[in-house]
């Protein structure tokens, strides 16, 4: 290597080394000289979407940035408890035929998509009613990736037929149609009361035809919503919302979101009665899910708002029932409890003849006994202490206490531990150590896991199952456990459903016969009787007699054993006190981002913020 | 002339084996091993044919060595496709992320070099007595506490009002040098506690070895100072393996080393991109990181090679 060879390779080192460091050190948001007088909210979450796009919106996480960014035709109201549905882009809530086939909805005047490159001149337009039209179509067509086409298949006239025909967005629905700019009209099947909960979604957000196809697969980090914020940077670690100062001026109404100045006063939420959201000028989501890293950040000071971790629990609650904050804590912070819109449970695999369905009637009813002794051998109390520091609620069946269809009554009597019930059934269906069936209990590799399987292995030597037969069945990763799942090769599977809207039938179609996996029954139950009441009840609005049908189907899944249910878990949720907000993680979701405000003492929401 | 292209031939022909090898064999645990994205990407309900479709698109149905050709001419064109996962360009994602991962690594990485030769020279040096003890002492300190403690410990220690609260928890907003040494002092601090011991081990058995040569006794006899034994000796004709260690290191510490640190850190670096990639089996990150990561191998082994004969005329 000559000399004059090595200067040269030294200049272009350092020349690459400045590109690099300019790449490196190119976040400007810190350069933006007004950037000390915006009022900034700072929401970490402990997951990271892996999309924006409402079409792949399929987690709370991409949920809550999905609502943020765009719009949807309905949202739940930010104060009302139980949840309530309310009008967001749609002008009123549906207008319904009388045979509850045709909804026409109309939508707000003056919503507009935000300024981008993809639309003529950069300025955004309108939106319209065909935009919720294109909108839904994309989750029929293959090329979307979509995960959202279940809440509207075989329900809406001619969408399904579409997806057949190739998927072409220039051909009509018959069934979901834009009657004009502002109006549109969906033509259903059947009855299907649940559609409103549906437009409620992430994935029902309205997008524009020409930035999906301006951005193509790359329109899911390049958002162009009407929502309340717009996106300025979106990676592995975080994303950073900008206010959308085109967003549509609706005052806030207390009244109208359902404010309980009894329970909610301490919120300060009354000052911003009949001021316009969004009130906050940037939003910062830090995705972070290592426990530590988030406490740490809060504590700190650099975040607002987090989901707080099981492990800093003795630190933070000063006592159980209810969760209330630590008196150092409360002094900084507010706390609400918020019970999971779901449940955790485990599926018996029915389709396994060594543990459910068998074409020999008396082993049948052997297995039925087994499956009813484990059962009774699950010990909820000591799962919710261990695991949920005793703040879950444990209830029996598939209803969990945030479904309205709940039966607290029924409930408070299980699930109750009974080891002699359950030693009796094994006894009399001729169970011994001897002849028991290996029990495989799945789950994907972690510590907190692993912990589950060992303390489920107790339970069961509780009731002389053999510890060498009940055996762990691990997987890499979620996806390798589901795909096993799906393909009804795992024996016991653990899983969390979250509702997707306040009703029971969310949770009724996880045991439905025609819903077998790779559906979302993964217990494979089927049973003629439930799939009748499921089919009488799917078309009916929520009533007292369908209350009391899915009721009934809960009794029946739970007589015929085929799954450990369950518990729903508390989240604690911590947040600033110099905030007027009230989270949740539920129903309302990302929505609240945008009633968000300041409250007395706002003096650290202003400037320099953390990622 | 063809003395000259001869060897440069063979040499680029041992590299392209050693990145088909590599590949190959990458490709391989990937295909047979790696996560199945199929089932995070499908909606609830899912039925047969979509699950099929989905499969379809993600290429899983294609026969092996049709999707090991098509990845050979990704890296071949550089044309790397786009993230399953988010929809991003892998090559918008590696711009976009290598030079964080650099920048947040380079300190660390010249300290932790840097000071395991100051220290491996001192302890070679005065092998036995009280420093020499204290500072293998400390190395072994350093090996023992894990990682994860070591960025948990130092987070709360630098970071929070549980210790002096002067960094920033997590995160990277760098537009200057004070924003950076704002964000990465802490990892680079870590980086450093973690990797000095191993460094000075190594770098301390390397001068040992090099002290007790004949060369260095001769230089002793004629009466050369401690400091020109040490540094014109010593450390000079220990450049080769010095070299070898440092440049073999690069792009471990570009991939691998940064994962954690920018895991828990929250550094939107390669290495929280790779850690995603991995665990959902993202396969279009994943072939790109380990396909250049084979080829950067590759072009430094190159580089070391050409380096060590400049340092020793005899290895020519």
């Amino acid at each position: 290597m000559s000399r004059r060879g090595g200067v040269s390779l030294l200049w272009i080192g350092l020349a690459m080394a400045a590109a690099m460091w300019m790449t490196a050190c190119s976040d400007s948001s810190q350069d933006d000289p007004v950037g000390d007088q915006r009022l900034v909210y700072r929401h970490a979450l402990d997951g990271a979407p892996r999309s924006l796009d409402p079409a792949q919106a399929s987690n709370v996480y991409a949920k809550i940035l999905a609502v943020n960014l765009y719009d949807t035709l309905y949202r739940y109201k930010y104060l009302a408890r139980p949840y309530q549905l309310t009008p967001n882009l749609a002008e009123g809530m549906p207008q319904v035929s009388a045979d509850g086939l045709i909804y026409t909805i109309r939508i707000k005047p003056g919503a507009l998509f935000i300024d981008d490159p993809s639309f003529p001149g950069g300025k955004g337009r309108a939106v319209a009613a065909s935009d919720f039209v294109y909108s839904i179509k994309r989750h029929f067509d293959p090329e979307t990736r979509a995960q959202g086409a279940w809440l509207w298949q075989e329900r809406i006239v001619g969408l399904d037929q579409w997806q057949k025909d190739g998927a072409d967005y220039d051909q009509e629905v018959p069934g979901l149609r834009a009657l004009d700019d502002r109006t549109l009209q969906i033509q259903l099947i059947s009855p299907f009361p649940q559609l409103a909960h549906t437009l409620a979604q992430g994935f029902s957000a309205v997008v524009p035809r020409e930035a999906v196809e301006h951005y193509g697969r790359e329109f899911a980090i390049n958002p162009v919503g009407s929502g309340p914020y717009r996106l300025e940077r979106f990676n592995s670690s975080g994303a950073v919302l900008e206010k959308n100062e085109r967003f549509r001026q609706h005052p806030l109404s207390l009244e109208a979101e359902g404010y309980d100045p009894a329970s909610q006063a301490r919120l300060g939420l009354n000052a911003l009665d009949g001021r316009v959201p969004p009130f906050m000028d940037r939003i910062e989501v830090p995705f972070i899910a290592e426990d530590a890293a988030r406490w740490n950040a809060f504590i700190a000071g650099e975040v607002d708002f987090i989901k707080a971790p099981v492990t800093q629990f003795d630190r933070i609650l000063a006592s159980r029932n209810p969760p209330t904050l630590s008196e150092e804590l409360s002094q900084r912070y507010n706390l609400a409890a918020n019970l999971e819109s779901g449940f955790v449970h485990t599926d018996f695999n029915m389709d396994d003849p060594a543990i459910g369905y068998h074409p020999d009637p008396d082993q049948a009813s052997r297995n039925k006994a087994l499956r009813c002794a484990i059962v009774n051998a699950f010990d909820w109390d000591q799962r919710n202490e261990v695991f949920y520091y005793g703040i879950g609620r444990a209830f029996s069946g598939i209803i969990p206490p945030t479904a309205p269809e709940f039966d607290a009554a029924q409930s408070r009597l299980a699930p109750q531990r009974d080891i002699a019930g359950a030693r009796k059934l094994l006894r009399e269906a001729g169970w011994n150590p001897r002849n028991t069936p290996v029990l495989e209990y799945g789950f994907p590799s972690s510590v907190t896991e692993r912990q589950m399987f060992e303390q489920f292995r107790s339970f069961m030597a509780d009731i002389g199952y053999p510890p060498d037969k009940v055996r762990p069945l691990t997987f890499a990763t979620y996806g390798d456990y589901a795909r096993a799942y799906l393909n009804r090769e795992v024996m016991l599977t653990t899983t969390g459903w979250t509702m997707d809207y306040p009703d029971a039938e969310n949770t009724m179609q996880l045991f439905y016969g025609a819903n077998a996996s790779p559906g979302s029954n993964s217990a494979n139950y089927v049973n003629p009787e439930f799939d009748r009441l499921y089919r009488a009840s799917a078309t009916m609005p929520p009533s007292p007699m369908r209350t009391s049908i899915y009721r009934s189907m809960n009794r029946i899944v739970m007589e015929d054993c085929a799954t450990i249910s369950g518990i729903s878990r508390t989240l604690i949720l911590l947040w600033n006190r110099e905030l007027a907000m009230l989270p949740d993680r539920s129903f309302v979701g990302g929505f609240f981002f945008r009633f968000v405000a300041p409250g007395v003492g706002e003096s650290s929401l202003r400037g320099e913020s953390s990622d | 002339m063809r003395e000259v292209m001869r060897p440069l031939a063979r040499k680029l022909f041992q590299a392209l084996l050693l990145v088909v090898g590599v590949t190959l064999i990458s490709f391989l645990l990937m295909v047979w091993f790696g996560p199945d994205q199929t089932y995070t990407l499908i909606g609830k309900n899912a039925t047969t044919e979509q699950i099929a479709e989905v499969r379809h698109q993600l290429g899983y149905d294609d026969p092996f060595l049709l999707r090991y050709g098509e990845y050979l001419l990704e890296l071949v064109t550089l044309d790397l496709g786009v993230s399953n996962a988010s929809g991003e360009s892998v090559r918008t994602l590696l711009a976009r992320t290598v030079p964080i991962s650099l920048v947040l690594m380079i300190p660390g990485f010249v300290l932790g070099n840097g000071v395991g030769i100051a220290l491996g020279l001192a302890s070679a040096h005065r092998r036995g007595r009280r420093s020499d003890r204290l500072i293998t002492a400390l190395s072994v300190t350093g090996m023992s506490i894990s990682f994860l403690v070591v960025l948990i410990a130092f987070q709360v220690l630098f970071s929070t009002p549980y210790g002096l609260d002067l960094f920033p928890v997590r995160g990277w907003r760098v537009s200057g040098w004070t924003s950076y040494l704002h964000y990465v002092t802490v990892p680079t601090l870590a980086l450093l506690f973690v990797t000095f011991g191993y460094n000075t081990r190594f770098y301390r058995a390397l001068f040992i070895e090099e002290i007790g040569r004949d060369h260095i006794r001769a230089a002793r006899a004629l009466g050369a100072s401690e400091s020109v034994i040490l540094w014109k000796h010593v450390l000079k004709n220990s450049m080769v393996p010095i070299i070898t260690r440092i440049m073999f290191s690069i792009p471990l510490v570009v991939i691998s080393g940064s994962l954690l640190i920018e895991s828990y850190f929250g550094i939107p670096g390669i290495g929280q991109a790779t850690f995603e990639a991995i665990t959902s089996g993202d396969q279009p990150v994943l072939k790109a990181v380990v396909g250049l990561t084979a080829v950067a191998f590759v072009a430094i082994q190159f580089l070391t090679e050409l380096l060590c004969r400049r340092l020793d005329p005899r290895l020519g």
